[in-house]
């Protein structure tokens, strides 16, 4: 997929960055050089998520098509050369596909694969309603500006469907698939400049941020949003408000 | 037998050394300081300074059992045998101040304390090399092995510091004649068995162990700098003057090495860089005490800053080796 | 060069042995015993977790013969876990369950554990006790519930505990009954390190290094923490306790079966108001049925109710030893708000475990506070993908904006809010008239709704979690509200009309059926429940030891309080480790 100009992040100048292999602060680290010190089983895990992503078998081709444009939208990766594009999708297919939960359903929510075939549909729908188009049809800017309405928890049209579908629950959801598959795989390590697997070598700095010897400085440079992009920062959600949705990640 | 005059270079680095053959006239309090040194030097020269090193190798052993106290506590106390360190130092205090009041205590129990607590140190080293053995990965990661794993040698320079004790109990204490070492037991006994002491023992007697004690300083130098290279290295040398120790290490264990072969360097070079590294050793402790001071909670959090900052007494035991230096300078030489 | 490229002698590589792994040292060696379904064991357990693997352990060394019924695997730490996020759902209790009311509680990888072990694998090991106002929380403050038993009755336990697991900590901590710590503290992290700043600034005292049931230094075949972050992940490295390598392996040499992949499904009644088994399905999925003597249940806050209500029979129509309608009810969370600050230095806080420092200065009830009860203040290091859902959730991040935030990630700092909510008797567990799961039994389904005290509580405690944050030098503060800990929902008590067991943990119903795990607590402080939930446990145990086969045959409710047998101890419990100061 070529990337469009205007869909990449700039520097200080507003001028766009040019797509890296390896985006983010930590430009030469990479957690996978360091694969000799893991344990067997995480490694064949790891390299299984990187060699061989599962394939799609719970999403028809057509649904797919709006899934995976949908993903370059709440997750999007212009920034990385296409050949070093996280998948997303397959990730997500595949906990559909073996009917995995993710421990729990809201009572008011249909279970997830259908949970998430209402949403294909209301997108789609949405598009229709507002531009007389199919969402794979609809401008960059547009699909973003209809997603953030449905991340604001007011979908602009087909409120029929969100009546069956509770429209934050089901955001919650969805991006939680989104990241649960990004942040899983290691490019995305090396670009956030998190250590990876850690056994049996773990860690001897552990204060004041210091690297280990094999991982890498951090180097700031000016990175700034797309020009136009909707989904840049946003009010913190107040705790308690309409529907508070209480975060699923185990801590202490 | 006393062929040389005292060893200028050495007290010259004292910063009294200077003032050591100049304004003899002077009656002063620095004339008696003076008088003092030379006296002591000469007392090393000759073997007959018991006392003092007994009470040198009793207070040292605080440091070293305040030192593995709380190294072990970090561990947990999670084996019996760790509490061995501890005990013996504490009996290594009480035996090395009691041995600078009676040539008996340190030619007893003096002895015998410091040889348990040499053999606890090489027993310890097997234990702390077992224990990195031990962690996830074993000795296939030395790096973050040692680094995390007990403190791989600390054992045995914790029995550097009993060798001092085992040292002291073999001098004479400084108030023998210069000449007749042996006491009257082992005259008498020498008489019985008809057989001259062993030279070693002479040797030591009579302060003639110059090499010995450089080999020792070499030894215990590289434990030394190499703790202080790992544990910097683990802060990735945040600060400059974290490489200086582990700069001199080599020099210092360099020079210790070559006065072993030359009576010059033990003389010039060894002098010097010993009084170096006590420097070294004494700023070390110094900012290493600011380091602690400065970690997250400072004074409020004391006790947990001084047991997992920076180590208040590995500075010191930096120094010591440097004092171990000095020390062999000091001595005359086996052949002389 | 070499050794810094890769581990001498190349890649790690796989097993090549047969052997059962609990650790890179520690093995199960020998062979487990295999009791018949037609065999009437002592005492059948069912979920062999936090609690149920402290029974299964004192249970067999009392004599008995045990059985302990896991539906989760049990696990071969070197083959079966990963140091990875993504890859240790199978970790969690992620089978069907739903969830509703005004705060529903998403469970996810923030409940139950599902395997020997339970959630004792993959908790965060912050190992307090509860302080002694926790069991009279009604008499003292006219909220909540009183337990029928007191702080005096498991302090013993909590101290036996310690040594077992065994829990490292500061020398003096200074809260509650204040008290010790037998294993010495261990290192900061950097978010340990902001924790003690900002608090220092604002005058809280810390505590630091623990209490944390993870070894600083290495014990018997178990290495010391390599600080790796991975705890929540399962700790492959064994320096975490778990009941899975503190006790289980100890309840096999002593004779307990484990049978795992079996998940019990119905406790049978049997004549004279007694249960005579449980009807499990086996690895295989075959429905079988275990004949015992008595009934232990300790599957978590949630199965354990679930189990009892789809027990329900004709004598027993609203559930099993639910005469008084109380099973299920009374379920408590914790406030677990997740509290982020971004600052400008670097950070990492995957490093250390998450657990390593808290305070609890804020615990107890203060007039001064328009609320009752307490909170404490905990660090927790949160991995990138549990990260990127909490900044999604507090700073409604996505698109560019969340891989902006994450990129950032090592500039983020995390500390745990953890609030004491009360019980409430809207907050329940019952059964889904819907849904069910993979063998066709009806799943639970949870209701959680936060009432006025505990809204307040958060408000407060959340504020001053970021004043915390914002005093260690945090530029920007922002924070995730969620739940964690889920205890009560079988309550103990001494009135049989508003609880479900007695102080030792049998039901009120039926003389030879127990429950013994989370899920007894009246009310539950704000310190986190494991360490009391294996206390509680061990207590049981004796109990059960001393009463005999008293409980096999007669009815009697023999109330008296059974000796601390210190004995039970697994190996190496005892002896080791520095003099405790209290
Ligand atoms: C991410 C996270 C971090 C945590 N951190 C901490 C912490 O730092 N400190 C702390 O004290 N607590 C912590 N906890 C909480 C702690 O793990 C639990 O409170 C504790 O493990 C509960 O013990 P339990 O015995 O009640 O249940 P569990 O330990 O969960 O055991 C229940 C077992 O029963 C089995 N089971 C259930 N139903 C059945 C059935 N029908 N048939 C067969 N088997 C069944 C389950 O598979 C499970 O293994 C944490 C929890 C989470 C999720
Ligand atoms: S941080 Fe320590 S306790 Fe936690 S998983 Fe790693 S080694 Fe185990």
């Amino acid at each position: 997929m070529e990337s469009d100009p205007a869909r990449l992040p700039v520097d200080a100048e507003g001028k766009p960055l040019v797509p890296r292999p390896q985006p983010g602060y930590y430009p030469k680290f990479s957690t996978l050089s360091q694969q000799a010190f893991w344990d067997a089983a995480t490694r064949t895990v790891v390299l299984q998520r990187v060699t061989a992503p599962p394939p799609v078998r719970f999403f028809t081709a057509p649904e797919a098509e709006i899934i995976q444009r949908v993903i370059e939208h709440v997750l999007p990766q212009d920034d990385r050369v296409p050949e070093r594009q996280i998948p997303i999708l397959p990730f997500i297919d595949e906990r559909l596909f073996a009917g995995r939960t993710p421990g729990y359903r809201f009572e008011d929510m249909p279970p997830d694969g259908e949970a998430y075939r209402l949403f294909l549909r209301a997108v789609d729908l949405m598009a229709l309603e507002a531009h007389g188009a199919q969402f794979l049809r609809l401008p960059w800017h547009e699909a973003d500006v209809l997603l953030q309405s449905v991340h604001d928890g007011k979908p602009s049209g087909a409120q029929d469907i969100w009546k069956k579908l509770p429209v934050k629950h089901f955001w919650t959801i969805m991006m939680g698939d989104c990241v649960e598959a990004y942040y899983a795989h290691p490019w995305a390590w090396d670009e956030i400049g998190f250590g990876g697997p850690a056994y049996p070598r773990a860690y001897f700095r552990l204060e004041g941020g210091a690297p280990e010897p094999w991982e890498s400085h951090e180097r700031h440079y000016a990175w700034d949003l797309p020009p136009g992009c909707v989904s840049g920062e946003h009010e913190a959600e107040a705790a308690h408000t309409d529907t508070p949705t209480h975060g699923e990640t185990g801590s202490h | 037998m006393l062929r040389r005059k005292p060893l200028l270079p050495i007290l010259g680095l004292l910063l009294v050394g200077a003032l050591l053959y100049r304004p003899r006239r002077r009656p002063t309090a620095r004339r008696v300081f003076v008088e003092g040194m030379e006296a002591v030097a000469a007392h090393i020269r000759e073997g007959r300074f018991q006392r003092g090193l007994s009470l040198v190798a009793g207070l040292s052993s605080i440091l070293a059992g305040a030192d593995v106290a709380s190294e072990h506590y970090r561990g947990s106390y999670n084996q019996k045998i760790m509490w061995s360190p501890v005990v013996l130092s504490g009996a290594m205090t009480v035996a090395g101040v009691w041995g600078a009041f009676s040539t008996w205590a340190a030619r007893t129990v003096l002895r015998w304390t410091s040889l348990a607590t040499l053999i606890d140190g090489v027993v310890g080293f097997g234990f702390h090399i077992r224990g990195i053995a031990r962690k996830p990965g074993g000795w296939r990661l030395p790096v973050a092995n040692i680094i995390m794993g007990p403190p791989i040698f600390a054992p045995l320079l914790f029995g550097v510091a009993a060798y001092l004790g085992l040292v002291a109990s073999y001098l004479r204490p400084e108030e023998s004649p210069v000449i007749d070492p042996r006491t009257k037991a082992a005259r008498l006994r020498d008489f019985l068995l008809r057989r001259p002491p062993p030279a070693w023992r002479v040797e030591l007697r009579e302060g003639r162990f110059q090499k010995h004690l450089a080999a020792v300083t070499m030894l215990s130098t590289f434990f030394s700098g190499f703790e202080a290279l790992y544990s910097h290295y683990k802060t990735n040398f945040k600060y400059k003057a974290q490489w200086t120790p582990v700069i001199m290490t080599p020099l210092l264990m360099g020079a210790a090495g070559a006065s072993m072969k030359s009576a010059r360097v033990a003389r010039t070079w060894l002098p010097g860089l010993s009084l170096l590294a006590m420097l070294n050793g004494g700023v070390g402790f110094f900012y290493h005490m600011r380091g602690v001071l400065r970690r997250p909670g400072g004074l409020k959090q004391l006790p947990y800053n001084l047991i997992y900052g920076p180590p208040a007494f590995a500075p010191l035991l930096f120094a010591a080796c440097g004092f171990y230096g000095v020390l062999a300078s000091l001595m005359r030489r086996e052949t002389d | 060069m070499s050794f810094l490229d890769t581990p001498v002698g190349g890649a790690f590589r796989a097993l090549q042995d047969d052997d059962h792994h609990l650790g890179p040292m520690q093995r199960i060696t020998g062979t487990m015993r295999c009791f018949r379904d037609d065999e009437e064991v002592d005492y059948l357990v069912v979920g062999v977790g936090s609690a149920g693997g402290v029974l299964c352990q004192r249970l067999a060394r009392g004599g008995f013969k045990v059985v302990g019924m896991e539906a989760g695997r049990f696990w071969d730490s070197e083959r079966d876990w990963v140091s990875d996020e993504a890859g240790s759902h199978g970790l969690y209790w992620e089978d069907p369950r739903v969830i509703g009311g005004t705060d529903p509680l998403t469970l996810g990888a923030n409940n139950c554990g599902k395997g020997v072990g339970g959630g004792s694998v993959h908790w965060a090991a912050f190992a307090p006790r509860f302080h002694p106002s926790d069991f009279e929380v009604y008499t003292r403050d006219g909220v909540g519930a009183d337990w029928p038993i007191s702080y005096q009755d498991l302090k013993p336990y909590y101290e036996l505990l310690e040594l077992e697991m065994p829990v490292a900590g500061p020398a003096w901590y200074p809260w509650g009954d204040p008290h010790g710590y037998a294993y010495g503290p261990h290192p900061m992290g950097e978010v340990g390190n902001t924790l003690i700043r900002g608090c220092t600034k604002l005058g809280i005292g810390v505590s630091v290094g623990g209490p944390v049931a993870i070894l600083s230094g290495s014990r018997g075949d178990r290495a010391h923490c390599i600080y790796r972050g991975f705890c929540i992940q399962a700790c492959k490295v064994g320096a975490k306790a778990s009941t899975l390598i503190t006790h289980v392996p100890d309840a096999l040499v002593h004779g307990a079966e484990v049978r795992d992949r079996c998940m019990a499904a119905r406790i049978e009644l049997g004549k004279n108001n007694r249960v005579a088994g449980v009807h499990y399905f086996d690895r295989e999925g075959k429905a079988r049925f275990q004949r015992a003597k008595a009934v232990i249940v300790s599957g978590y806050a949630i199965e354990t109710p679930r189990l009892l209500l789809n027990s329900a029979c004709p004598e027993y129509p609203q559930g099993l030893a639910n005469s008084s309608g109380t099973v299920g009810k009374y379920l408590m969370a914790q406030a677990g708000n997740v509290i982020a600050g971004r600052f400008d230095e670097l950070i990492r806080m995957y490093k250390a475990p998450p657990a390593h420092c808290l305070t609890e200065e804020f615990y107890e009830t203060d007039p001064k506070r328009d609320f009752a009860r307490g909170f404490a203040i905990q660090t927790v290091g949160p991995l990138p993908i549990a990260f990127a859902k909490q900044m999604m959730a507090a700073k409604g991040v996505w698109g560019w904006g969340l891989r902006r935030t994450m990129m950032d990630y090592n500039h983020w700092c995390a500390l745990g809010l953890l609030g004491e909510i009360l019980p409430w008797e809207d907050n329940a567990v019952t059964i889904s008239a819907t849904d069910k799961d993979q063998f066709g039994l009806p799943v639970a389904h949870v209701t959680f709704n936060l009432h006025d005290n505990d809204k307040k509580l958060i408000a407060y405690g959340k504020n001053v979690v970021m004043d915390v944050m914002c005093a260690a030098g945090a530029e920007e503060v922002v924070q995730e509200s969620r739940c964690a800990h889920l205890v009560g929902a079988a309550r103990m008590g001494s009135d049989p009309a508003t609880s479900v067991v007695d102080g030792f943990g049998r039901t009120h119903d039926i003389a030879n059926l127990f429950v013994c795990d989370g899920s007894v607590m009246p009310t539950q402080g704000s310190a986190n429940p494991g360490l009391t939930i294996q206390a509680l446990a061990a207590r049981t145990a004796d109990y059960l030891i001393s009463q005999g086969t008293a409980i096999f045959n007669t009815d009697r409710r023999d109330m008296t309080p059974p000796p601390v047998r210190r004995e039970l101890s697994p190996p190496g419990t005892h002896g080791d480790g520095v003099p405790r100061l209290k």
